[in-house]
């Protein structure tokens, strides 16, 4: 399977000169089957690009389908969903899923996120695509050839937050996100759910020295920890802090590059940009 | 896209010491991040056209919202459906982010305001009007000590489709077509028109080109030429366009700004807003 990142920024987009190079669209990353499923990992305002190059081919004709795994639904991994065209053509079709909130069904906050006091959509009803949301579970299911894992990783409030893990012919994405290690067994569970993947997406917003509430958000150092302890082979930082600029992050991963080298760690670091691709 | 921006709509106007910001858009974290640099401002008006999501997503991210010593009065559209304070609450509490107001520290107040409502906010003159968008939006006019300042980021033209609280069903065909709707409009359009006039700055909804707004007109947004068209007829001085589609790259902005100017009547400005643009001596 192939990777691609639209969106790489965590919390709020930010258009800005100096963070260009990473991106300043939120969370929104695309993984295409080697048989051509295509399924998105949330979608922040990354998935508007993503949209744009969609309408090029079977979507904009109304023939193409589009399955969306949602780790949670907080602004930075929804937003971008009702923006691109491709979401207002007959004929095509979303497969969604994600956790429910104690607060309301999946399909309830897309709902209320279109409501006409915030958007001029008017509700879910008026997107034109079929759409079609499911629960998820921890019940593994299959996109095509790709067999998918889901697991409620930690919650915040009413909200949980799943992860993904995505496995073709053996080969083994997994996508953990704002999660937080506030109880060890949390932490063990990523490690046994990210075990030997190939590539592991991770957010990692902030170093444990910067001093941030971040509503305790996994630090870098975490992200690293757990892809070592869990031997993945490739770890890509994700969810990048809104002020960090692209020198601050190219400084951040040589030197992490530089600590695991003196570890004789095989691990390979790298931090995720939008428009970056890789091959799992 | 840079030379013009990728935030969404966010607006300072600051008049002998008193800074008044017009809608809540991405912008507006980056204003806070400002504040944090200087001498923050203990009090601040917040004006809001309405709460779409490009013009309300920076507020849970605007960092004095967390100063305790701040005094924040938020103004917006008094609705029936539901209330100013709630539809915020809604954008920063679970399950959209992690926040309630109880977490916000500044002292917060609402104020619900219609259209034709007028009122001072130091030395400052506020007047307010309707704007043709889905689900209404207010316009705003701020008479400073420097200069006349209307801002109309979200509105369509006042021909083809009157909005209101329902969905427009776009058939093709204009849906305003009763007398009592095409008098509606030209009464809306009568107070658009008395809010911009002969203001030094109009800040006005051009989102679309000419071509695209045929296409679009259930979306509540204007093309630069009927940006141009209102500007004229208010006799504004200076037309800013603003509330640029997301597709628009900097060079078809400059080529509008040129198209637009040069079919500009004499003695209007026209240009384009882009992220930093500064107006007046103090404003």
């Amino acid at each position: 399977m192939k990777v691609r990142f639209w969106g790489v920024r965590g919390y709020v987009p930010t258009p800005h000169a100096a963070m260009l190079r990473y991106g300043g669209n939120t969370c929104c990353t695309a993984v295409t089957g080697d048989h051509g499923e295509l399924v998105v990992l949330d979608t922040g305002t990354g998935f508007c690009m993503l949209g744009d190059e969609l309408m090029q081919g079977e979507f904009g004709r109304g023939r193409g389908t589009l399955t969306l795994l949602i780790s949670h639904t907080y602004w930075d991994h929804i937003l971008g969903l009702p923006f691109p065209g491709v979401v207002h053509i007959p004929g095509n079709r979303l497969d969604i899923y994600g956790p429910d909130s104690t607060r309301g069904s999946l399909q309830m906050v897309y709902d209320g996120m279109l409501s006409p006091v915030y958007s001029p959509v008017y509700g879910l009803a008026h997107i034109g695509a079929t759409h079609r949301f499911t629960t998820i579970s921890t019940e593994p299911f299959t996109i095509g050839r790709l067999l998918v894992r889901a697991l409620p990783l930690s919650r915040r409030q009413h909200s949980p937050i799943w992860a993904y893990r995505l496995e073709e012919e053996g080969r083994v994405l997994v996508y953990i996100t704002d999660v937080r290690y506030n109880e060890e067994r949390i932490r063990e569970e990523a490690i046994a759910f990210a075990r030997n993947a190939h590539v592991l997406i991770h957010s990692a917003p902030y170093l444990r020295a910067e001093q941030v509430e971040d509503y305790g958000h996994s630090r870098i150092e975490d992200a690293i920890e757990v892809a070592q302890a869990a031997g993945v082979e490739r770890l890509l930082l994700f969810h990048h802090a809104p002020n960090r600029t692209d020198d601050e992050l190219d400084a951040i991963v040589s030197r992490l590059r530089a600590e695991l080298a003196t570890q004789d760690s095989p691990l390979q670091v790298a931090a995720a940009a939008e428009g970056m691709e890789l091959v799992v | 896209m840079l030379r013009y921006g990728g935030n969404t709509t966010c607006v300072e106007v600051v008049a002998e010491g008193r800074h008044i910001i017009l809608d809540a858009g991405t912008g507006l974290r980056m204003l806070g991040d400002s504040f944090a640099q200087e001498q923050a401002p203990r009090q601040l008006d917040l004006l809001i056209t309405h709460t779409h999501w490009d013009h309300i997503i920076g507020f849970p991210f605007f960092a004095p919202l967390f100063d305790p010593n701040l005094k924040l009065d938020i103004y917006g559209l008094a609705r029936t459906q539901s209330s100013l304070r709630t539809t915020l609450a809604g954008a920063l509490s679970d399950p959209l982010l992690p926040l309630s107001m109880d977490d916000l520290r500044a002292q917060i107040n609402f104020f619900e305001i219609g259209a034709g409502h007028c009122f001072e906010l130091g030395p400052v003159q506020v007047r307010t009007a309707l704007a043709n968008h889905p689900y209404r939006a207010l316009a705003y006019r701020l008479e400073t000590p420097d200069g006349v300042l209307t801002f109309i980021p979200d509105t369509g033209p006042f021909h083809t489709v009157l909005f209101g609280e329902e969905r427009i069903e776009w058939t093709g065909q204009p849906t305003a077509r009763s007398q009592s709707e095409l008098r509606e409009l030209a009464a809306m359009k009568a107070a658009i028109l008395e809010l911009a006039y002969r203001a030094d700055w109009l800040i006005y909804d051009a989102q679309f080109t000419d071509a695209q707004y045929a296409r679009f007109p259930h979306w509540g947004h204007s093309s630069a030429t009927q940006a141009r068209e209102i500007a004229e007829e208010a006799q504004v001085s200076q037309l800013i366009l603003f509330h640029h589609d997301p597709h628009r790259t900097d060079e078809e902005l400059d080529r509008i700004v040129a198209e637009q100017q040069a079919l500009a009547a004499p003695g209007l400005l026209v240009t384009a807003a882009f992220e930093g643009m500064e107006l007046g001596r103090t404003l």
